[in-house]
């Protein structure tokens, strides 16, 4: 049972760390909080499921198709919507986030409302590990987070595009003095956020099935996430996962599910108390000290 | 001269009076019916569907006959989303208050998806005095306000099953599994909403505790739960025979999908609304063989032959809208709920909500769920015959990707089998 529990709680822990990653990217580089990102993460899950079952094409080349449109949506949300806004926090906010209503609500308005929306599981089989049952998705996620976390550390940290958005995010105009153009890394970001939501989508959907109002959950989750490890911080996001993780499946396990939600905003506010920044967040502290 | 001039005016005003139309001759009203619910969740999409449907063929026959004049019936339908996680009770009453003022129904039909939202909006239709006939919140709770002022709250039925008549077909569906194998250690997991929690506990209380089942475990999960593995693990600890799920959210198909993919040795028997249609097979990869679900009502996601209104509804719908019906839950009670609305209106020749309230109570009709007759409470009596009562069913998917009816008798079609693993006690 220990053991079953620690196992689900990484999964866990990765679920929401794969969810949070991408807004997280976006806010860290360009401070654009991308409201929208819980739509993109389900525009891009209907997407896989309509080149599948209407244009039957083979799952992997579905979701390679959708995770390109969905990283180029992002793209064109910041070109034709956030460039006019760009560092009004509030107009940012309010025009992420009705794009996002605008699209799950067209979903929602078009009938995509079913227990049939859902994505196959890329691998169907199961394991036991130590007297625990765990099924090969739940794997590939654990895989593809650890996966995905390497990768952004490397781009960041050895690449020209990845060092620039590093540049934008210490600070905006000592990078521009570099000639590094703002605008561009800032519609990168944004985008880059997107196809993580997309990639998230991919990977956790088959869990479950998609529908808009999981949009709205996807969002909070990250927003979640993102608060406790502080705003923009990578590890933080990873270490507010696995806070967040251990805190529902032990709950789970040995309280009752029933307290799982209160647990997990107790963990919150717990942490907002002592660490108002969150985990490894600088913001709030900056400007205490100023 | 004058008298070529008092001609002349004379014309004049002949001409106009010629012009002048006479009293206005204006076609009847039609009767509006306000579907107010959750149109985001398969129920609440598919009732306003199965009204559609009521509407247009009563509308085919010329319309309601009231009073000795034909009138057409419209549908006003608005989203409550009620049944959304995090959307609070005020805005779904918000949603209720304003389809009544704006819309002004005769009649509302479905109603409110949760029964949180039923309970609170009921002083709305008692204050507006709008017959509503119910389709899908499903606790008792309401029916104990209607008992506790019968005049206040006259206005409110419910066509669809409630949560005490669900325990029915629950404690059936067990006493048979405890008949056929033997079977009496249970895990209950359960939905944290007032429907589901009141299922659960009157299950536990009325059946399980007094046919000497060992109830291992009660886990309530909040709308929205994504993940079932902790309490799935309890249950293959604590050596559960039956795992009994109670679940209305999107959210639940991920439960089955762990009870198959963690390979809990259990037989899944309760209510999973993503296992209730056709579809579900093709949703689950075709592996749900062995687990058992019930059907709310006769009608909704599955119809059976010996119930002839039962399939050609089912067929009317799959004809109508090129799939069949996929919710096990609201959509055959509000098909008839139109139909029995429109009797009433008949019966009483006028729209005064009175009238029709009085009338609604007389109601005896034999339709897609069986017969409908309301009790004390405003409820439908469900039972296991449907030439005495509306029905639900239980049915159990077999491992080829068909669903069999095991319960009631009256229209069982097969004899529940055991999945793979799981051995028989007798």
């Amino acid at each position: 049972m220990f053991i079953g529990t620690v196992l689900y709680a990484v999964v866990n822990s990765v679920i929401l760390a794969l969810l949070a990653i991408g807004f997280n990217l976006t806010f860290g580089i360009s401070g654009v909080a991308n409201f929208a990102y819980g739509a993109l993460y389900i525009m891009s899950a209907y997407l896989s499921w309509m080149l599948l079952n209407l244009l039957e094409l083979p799952f992997l080349l579905a979701a390679v198709i959708s995770i390109l449109i969905t990283t180029l949506c992002g793209a064109l949300m910041y070109r034709f919507v956030l460039l006019r806004v760009r560092g009004q926090a509030l107009s940012e906010v309010i025009a992420t986030f009705g794009i996002g209503l605008a699209i799950l609500e067209l979903f929602r308005y078009l009938g995509f409302v079913g227990f049939e929306y859902t994505l196959p599981v890329l691998i169907d089989h199961s394991f036991v590990i130590f007297g625990a049952y765990i099924d090969m998705q739940r794997i590939l996620i654990v895989i593809v987070g650890a996966v995905l976390v390497i990768f952004l550390w490397l781009f960041t940290h050895h690449t020209s595009i990845g060092l620039a958005f590093r540049g934008i995010a210490q600070d905006e105009r000592t990078a521009l003095s570099l000639g590094i153009n703002s605008d561009r890394i800032a519609t990168l970001s944004v985008s880059f956020g997107a196809g993580l939501a997309a990639i998230a989508a991919t990977i956790i959907i088959p869990l479950g099935s998609i529908s808009p109002s999981e949009g709205y959950d996807v969002l909070i989750k990250a927003l979640a996430v993102c608060i406790i490890g502080g705003l923009g911080s990578t590890g933080g996001v990873i270490v507010a996962s696995f806070v967040i993780g251990f805190a529902e499946r032990f709950t789970d396990s040995y309280i009752s599910s029933h307290w799982t939600m209160i647990v997990s905003l107790a963990a919150i506010l717990i942490v907002l108390t002592i660490k108002p920044s969150g985990l490894f967040g600088k913001q709030k502290e900056l400007e205490e000290r100023i | 001269m004058k008298r070529n001039v008092f001609l002349l005016c004379l014309a004049i005003v002949a001409v106009f009076v010629w012009m002048i139309p006479g009293p206005t001759v204006y076609a009847a009203e039609p009767i509006v019916i306000g579907v107010p619910t959750s149109m985001g969740f398969l129920e609440g999409k598919e009732s306003h569907k199965a009204v559609q449907i009521a509407v247009s063929e009563i509308n085919a026959q010329g319309g309601v006959n009231v009073g000795g004049t034909k009138r057409l019936l419209k549908v006003a339908a608005t989203d409550l989303r009620d049944a959304a996680p995090g959307v609070p009770v005020p805005e779904a009453l918000l949603g209720l208050e304003k389809i009544i003022l704006e819309k002004k129904p005769t009649a509302i039909v479905v109603g409110p998806f949760r029964s949180e939202a039923l309970i609170a909006g009921m002083d709305i239709i008692a204050k507006y005095k709008v017959p509503m006939l119910g389709t899908i919140a499903m606790s008792p709770g309401s029916e104990k306000k209607i008992k506790g002022d019968p005049e206040k709250y006259k206005y409110i039925f419910r066509t669809c099953l409630n949560a005490v008549h669900l325990v029915k077909y629950l404690a059936g569906s067990m006493a048979l599994i405890n008949k056929e194998f033997g079977f009496n250690k249970v895990f209950v997991m359960h939905q944290d909403v007032a429907w589901a929690r009141a299922t659960a506990g009157f299950v536990k209380k009325v059946y399980f505790d007094k046919a000497g089942w060992e109830v291992l475990g009660m886990e309530a999960y909040p709308t929205g739960t994504s993940d079932f593995s902790s309490a799935l693990m309890k249950a293959r600890a604590k050596g559960a025979q039956v795992i009994m799920p109670i679940f209305d959210m999107p959210q639940s198909g991920i439960l089955v999908k762990q009870w198959k993919s963690m390979k809990v040795p259990a037989l899944m028997a309760g209510f999973i609304s993503p296992l209730a249609g056709s579809e579900a097979w093709k949703t689950f990869d075709g592996k749900i063989g062995g687990a058992m679900n019930s059907i709310f009502e006769l009608g909704s996601a599955i119809y059976s032959p010996k119930v002839p209104k039962s399939k050609e509804f089912f067929n009317k719908y799959k004809r109508t809208f090129g799939k069949p019906v996929q919710g096990g839950h609201g959509i055959a009670p509000s098909y008839e709920s139109v139909y029995i609305l429109a009797e009433a209106i008949e019966r009483a020749g006028s729209l005064d909500p009175d009238a029709i309230v009085a009338e609604l109570k007389k109601t005896d009709r034999n339709g897609v769920m069986g017969r409908v007759r309301y009790d004390e409470g405003n409820q439908a009596v469900f039972g296991t015959d449907p030439g005495e009562t509306a029905i639900g069913l239980v049915f159990q998917w077999t491992d080829d990707g068909q669903r069999r009816i095991v319960f009631p008798a009256s229209v069982a079609e097969a004899k529940i089998q055991l999945p793979p693993g799981l051995k028989s006690l007798k």
